[in-house]
């Protein structure tokens, strides 16, 4: 579909690209905001959704981009977690909780900021390590390949004591340096990041490929080294994630970062729309603003003089029911894969970043 | 996108409906797309029992995709109808109930099922449930090397033989209306008499044959009446004296 | 050695159970492509029947846990993937993975976080002599078990014509259609075999533990989902196989992996997975490189 040039040359329609980025930062930024009108405990829940959204954006940057499905994110988010947790736990409380660590481990440490930073590192190389073998595989092969991944890392932290806790243990005493605002900072990093990624040229021949595979092998295009950069590049982002959430959570272990986890922001992503980064994000804010009403309900609403209360319980499941619906009956998701344009342009197709091309 | 091919001009196709209701299939404005890239575009076709009917062109104009359309196994608009029955938004195994029965390209037998329940399972959508045996015997009459191999998995007999196995499936429901996608394909020049003599046969038995094939002179010569598709529409209707016409064919194939 | 004898048979009997999930798994894909995280929750539910009826008497316990089984399979075709079927198998695995974490949060609602225990079974949890070497019963029962159950569910697929029609579409989905053998019937028949089996599954896991919980199910069909995928998910006979290689693989870790490291083999079986999928994406028991029918 050609736009005449006439429109192409007006200054709205060359403003879309930067407003599908701007849209999205604006977005998180008044949700945060209008969140910390409510109170303490909202702003908790706000930074686990914060650090959700950053998991998430990961999450889109390689499946939205690749169209190949990744079980094993939360492998990454789980060693950037332990990175930071070894890194900022006050030295003798290490002694003492983690009695079996290598010896060089009790003695770094490190300001937070950096931990964070470091766990993403410590992500990537994970995510850069095990691509070579997992990149070439595609569709249910990849999910159950990443889905080992998952649950390999997640025993190794479980029971390797001599870089964590004894079995099944958890880590305690991170400190807490971190509010809702910080970790704003951090989401809309995450989120710009993606967005530049998303115009890299390894972004471009990937989504090439997700159209058409046997064209884009055949012009030359390398698709597993295109894979393992964007798969690195999201490892990366996961891992920063995972740090982020042993600082919120000052408690890390094993078993929250696992298959739960997975299904959480997997289903934040679909429910989103996989195909954008806009999906990514307005996923994971839907997703917290109908759990922050569902703990409510929980807990009794009183509205008019009536109070509403639901059964506890009741949260995950519908939680799990929204996206079962949502894979049945609009599995493209909320935005339907399509990027913020309005109201600059109109048809935005979907799974394609907004650009002057 | 639209590139610098000649558009085909269409060519009627009568359709007395008086016989409407007669044994065998109508097919009026079928029009098949995918992904709104059309592939069919509006083509009648009818075939009487007792009639071979050939459909002939170049790669690409849509033959598969009619029969597949015809069967219900793809989108479609247009009216289909087989022994007068509407076939109208029918599933596959549904269509198949109406009393056709599609031998598809490429054969598909069950290639680790014996010959013998390949057979078995083409009788499942008979319209009459007692016959089968005989109907067995039959197809195996007719194809004497499925007597001989009916143990075997269907996968390890040869080309020719799972051409023979695919149309005696085909046959065990006991269509009124045959349809064949490219039954010569592959095949030594043996092996197609083989086909076509049963097929000649079936012919003779009162059921309607639709054969798309790639290799004119032939089907011209076997069908009753032979229609050359093009780019989705029918442009050329051939009768089997045109068969040695050599003027006829290239202007078949190349307009 | 009679140690080694003992393992082999306890290995055995996992790699049978194993085998029978991967199988359950496996029908169902065969036919519609969809790897069913969820039949966790149907041995879940089956589990959940036998302990909660157990004192009503096996002869009605028994029946009823397949009857649950059933009827569970059934549910989550007709409410879910029935509704699914232009997607692809990843999509379908997101949307069993959906089915999973609701049904197990559903199950925490209606029975509550602790488990439920009854002695199922208890006169198969002891030892037997055989041939001088102590085995237990319940092991060789598993084997004994999945073996008559493979013979049976063998006869059905080759001998009846129902079971054939379902081979056909395992096969070939669309042929099978176009030859006239009706959609609908055989995917229900692969929900409803693949329940029976998650019941039997479920039977020799309760007479172990005597205790079921809201995730009862999830450990084994995350060991059989990922069997099935290195066996070869695309025939039936490879999902067999890769589910018996990891029960069998597994149990044997268990059993001679040294002190220290034994906390490990889940971990060693999800190494071997990447392996295997690293090597042969198709799955083991496919013959060469193979399209990867997904």
């Amino acid at each position: 579909m050609s736009t005449p040039s006439i429109i192409k040359r007006s200054l709205g329609y060359r403003l879309a690209p930067g407003w599908s980025l701007v849209s999205l930062l604006l977005l998180v930024f008044a949700a945060v905001a209008v969140n910390s009108l409510f109170g303490k405990s909202n702003q908790i829940a706000m930074q686990y959704a914060l650090v959700d959204l950053i998991i998430v954006v990961a999450l889109q940057m390689f499946i939205g981009t690749s169209g190949v499905l990744s079980f094993g994110h939360v492998a990454f988010v789980a060693v950037g977690a332990w990175t930071v947790g070894l890194l900022t736990i006050d030295p003798t409380l290490k002694h003492s909780l983690l009695p079996n660590l290598f010896p060089f481990l009790y003695d770094i440490g490190s300001p937070w900021i950096l931990a964070v930073f470091i766990g993403g590192i410590v992500g990537g190389v994970l995510a850069l390590v095990v691509s070579p073998a997992l990149m070439r595989l595609n569709g249910l092969q990849a999910g159950i390949a990443t889905f080992a991944l998952l649950g390999l890392v997640n025993q190794v932290l479980t029971y390797w004591s001599s870089i964590g806790p004894e079995s099944g243990q958890s880590m305690v005493g991170i400190p807490d340096v971190l509010n809702v605002w910080m970790t704003m900072l951090f989401a809309m990093g995450a989120i710009v990041v993606a967005w530049l990624f998303q115009r890299t040229r390894p972004a471009r021949l990937l989504r090439a490929a997700r159209e058409d595979g046997t064209a884009s092998a055949a012009s030359g295009i390398n698709v597993v080294t295109q894979r393992i950069i964007t798969f690195t590049a999201s490892g990366v982002i996961a891992g920063v994630a995972g740090g982020l959430f042993a600082l919120t959570n000052r408690v890390v272990q094993a078993s929250q970062l696992s298959i739960d986890l997975t299904f959480v922001t997997l289903a934040m992503l679909v429910l989103g729309g996989m195909l954008s980064l806009s999906g990514a994000v307005v996923g994971t804010l839907v997703f917290a603003l109908v759990d922050l009403i569902l703990v409510k309900l929980q807990a009794g609403m009183t509205i008019a003089a009536h109070t509403l209360q639901i059964p506890q319980g009741t949260r995950p499941i519908v939680l799990g029911l929204i996206l079962v619906l949502m894979l049945i009956f609009r599995s493209k998701g909320i935005t339907g894969g399509r990027e913020f344009v309005w109201p600059f342009r109109k048809n935005q197709l979907p799974g394609v970043p907004v650009s002057n091309d | 996108m639209h590139s610098s091919r000649p558009t085909w001009e269409r060519v009627a196709v009568s359709i007395d409906s008086s016989t409407i209701s007669a044994v065998g299939l109508h097919v009026t404005g079928l029009t098949v797309s995918y992904n709104g890239v059309p592939a069919v575009r509006g083509i009648d076709l009818a075939v009487a029992g007792g009639e071979a009917v050939g459909l002939i062109g170049p790669n690409g104009a849509g033959k598969s995709s009619s029969l597949l359309a015809i069967m219900g196994a793809t989108a479609r608009t247009g009216a289909v109808r087989i022994n007068g029955r509407d076939a109208s938004g029918l599933v596959p195994e549904k269509v198949v109930r109406l009393g056709i029965a599609l031998v598809p390209e490429g054969r598909h037998v069950f290639a680790d099922l014996s010959v013998k329940d390949n057979l078995r399972l083409g009788g499942v959508a008979r319209r009459t449930k007692s016959g089968a045996q005989e109907a067995m015997d039959k197809v195996m009459d007719l194809f004497p090397i499925l007597r001989e191999f009916a143990s075997r998995p269907a996968g390890l007999l040869s080309g020719g033989q799972q051409q023979q196995l695919a149309i005696g499936r085909a046959l065990m429901s006991d269509p009124d209306v045959l349809m064949l996608d490219e039954p010569s394909l592959g095949l030594s020049p043996t092996a197609v008499d083989t086909v076509f003599e049963a097929l000649a046969a079936v012919r003779a038995a009162g059921k309607a044959v639709l054969v798309v094939e790639q290799r004119a002179e032939f089907t011209i010569a076997f069908c009753d009446r032979t229609y050359v598709l093009h780019d989705g529409v029918i442009t050329l209707s051939l009768k089997p004296e045109d068969a040695e016409n050599v003027q006829i064919l290239t202007e078949a194939y190349f307009g | 050695m009679s140690q080694f004898i003992q393992s082999l048979v306890d290995a055995l009997s996992a790699g049978a159970v194993l085998g029978l999930a991967a199988l359950a798994i496996g029908l169902v894909f065969g036919v519609i492509r969809l790897a069913n995280f969820a039949t966790g929750e149907i041995i879940t539910g089956a589990g959940y029947a036998l302990v909660l009826t157990w004192d009503l008497g096996w002869y009605v316990a028994i029946p009823l846990s397949i009857l649950v089984a059933v009827i569970l399979s059934l549910l989550m075709e007709l409410a879910v993937f029935s509704r699914m079927r232009k997607a692809g198998p990843a999509t379908l695995l997101i949307a069993s993975f959906g089915v999973s974490f609701l049904l197990q949060r559903v199950y925490e609602l209606i029975f509550g976080n602790n488990v439920r225990s009854a002695p199922v079974a208890s006169n198969l949890s002891q030892s037997v002599e055989v041939a001088g070497i102590r085995l237990q019963l319940l092991s060789v029962t598993a084997i004994v078990l999945s073996a008559i159950l493979l013979v049976l569910l063998q006869l059905f697929l080759t001998r009846t014509t129902l079971g054939l029609q379902l081979q056909a579409a395992a096969a070939d989905f669309t042929t099978a259609r176009l030859v006239g053998i009706p959609a609908s019937r055989v995917i229900g028949l692969s929900f409803v075999l693949s329940g029976v089996l998650a019941a039997a599954v479920a039977f020799v896991l309760t007479t172990q533990s005597g205790a079921v919980g809201p995730t009862f199910g999830v450990r084994i069909t995350v060991l059989a989902l990922v069997g099935a995928v290195i066996g070869g998910i695309d025939k039936i006979s490879g999902a067999l196989a890769g589910g018996f290689l990891v029960g069998f693989a597994s149990s044997m870790l268990e059993t001679w992996l040294p002190q220290g490291v034994g906390n490990f083999r889940d971990a060693f079986v999800y190494v071997l997975v990447i392996v295997v999928l690293l090597l042969k994406p198709s799955g083991l028991l496919v013959r060469g490189r193979g399209a990867v029918r997904t």
